[in-house]
């Protein structure tokens, strides 16, 4: 695998997209990349925040807040 | 990290609407014309004054070059961040990155911050996952317990926190929707053994879940771009969580094409992404 066709692979990666026989050949082709692989990958997880992003916000109900913040001070105390 | 990282105006500014973000990005070669706008026009969240500003600020940027174009860009992007629906930090409001580290180090405060940051974008995920209100607060408040509990994991290294949680609470709630399938087809198989009401539940449930929501329409719109059969392939693999086995099972299409398509879907969307970040 040359380092374009990794870049295609590390695409479908960080969303999930890989077939599993591609994982192992994507695992090795990563390892033989090294660091170049890791910085491609992280800077592909943008995708995600994009897709997200693009999304309008949601109202979530203010007792969500309130049971999050309890359920942190008793996890919190024990 | 670019348009979507490099500055925390930017960042913290895309919150809401990362919209005009991703489509300056994919417009970066845009010019003013009306075509452009009109695309522009199309995505909610943007109002008509902020078109023409973009209209100005597209036209204005193809007469200079140099300097005073990355000056212009810059000025543009210090504007997009109110524009968007998250709050613009105060000055001296701690960063995401702040806000992360005293949630390793045990603080329910920036918990709390970072909650009221970004709530409604991770909600607004996880409901376009699973399309259920009740479930998606469930799950929001989940997700928010467990970037509590796993906050020792984040390294700034890695990413963004945005980046971290974004990812998260994708993964829970496809989990939450697999489970979600896994049950209606129990139920559709036990229907169809005792033969009662032949699958008008899960029929419905199957229905529910393809009504195009304001939220498909707008993720359609910022990848308008793409062919449609990209957008669909696209679609299915970070909001259903599909392989692309199952995607080409579901659309009746050879698994080569949909891994293509995926691929050049992608590709498009990321390089839209860098030029901009190159740009800036």
């Amino acid at each position: 695998m040359n380092f374009e066709q990794f870049q295609n692979q590390s695409r479908l990666y960080v969303i999930g997209a890989l077939e599993p026989e591609e994982i192992e050949e994507f695992e090795k082709a990563r390892q033989k990349f090294g660091k170049k692989a890791e910085d491609f990958i992280a800077k592909c997880y943008a995708l995600h925040e994009a897709f997200a992003l693009s999304l309008r916000p949601a109202k979530s109900s203010d007792a969500i807040k309130e049971r999050l913040m309890a359920m942190v001070k008793a996890k919190k105390e024990t | 990290m670019g348009l979507l990282s490099s500055g925390q105006d930017l960042s913290r500014g895309a919150t809401g609407h990362l919209v005009l973000g991703l489509d300056v990005a994919l417009g970066n070669r845009w010019t003013s014309s009306g075509a452009q706008i009109k695309t522009l026009n199309g995505i909610a969240g943007l109002d008509f004054s902020l078109i023409l500003e973009f209209q100005s600020y597209m036209a204005r940027l193809k007469l200079v070059s140099g300097g005073s174009r990355k000056k212009i860009i810059r000025a543009a992007k210090r504007r997009v961040g109110p524009l968007t629906t998250a709050p613009p930090l105060a000055p001296g409001a701690p960063t995401d990155f702040d806000l992360m580290k005293g949630i390793q180090a045990g603080d329910p405060d920036a918990l709390s911050q970072l909650y009221d940051r970004y709530n409604g974008i991770l909600k607004a995920l996880i409901l376009r996952v699973i399309h259920n209100e009740a479930e998606a607060d469930d799950l929001l408040q989940e997700i928010f317990m467990e970037i509590w509990n796993q906050a020792k994991n984040f390294s700034p290294q890695k990413g963004k926190p945005l980046g971290w949680m974004v990812t998260l609470a994708r993964r829970r709630a496809i989990d939450g929707l697999r489970k979600k399938q896994a049950y209606a087809r129990a139920e559709e198989r036990l229907q169809n053994e005792t033969e009662q009401q032949p699958d008008a539940w899960v029929h419905n449930a199957t229905e529910d879940e393809i009504i195009l929501s304001d939220t498909r329409v707008l993720i359609r719109k910022v990848i308008n771009s793409l062919p449609p059969a990209q957008q669909q392939a696209i679609d299915l693999a970070f909001f259903r969580g599909m392989s692309q086995r199952e995607i080409a099972a579901k659309t009746n299409t050879p698994l080569g094409t949909v891994k293509t398509r995926l691929e050049l879907g992608l590709k498009k969307i990321y390089d839209g992404l860098k030029d901009l970040r190159d740009e800036l």
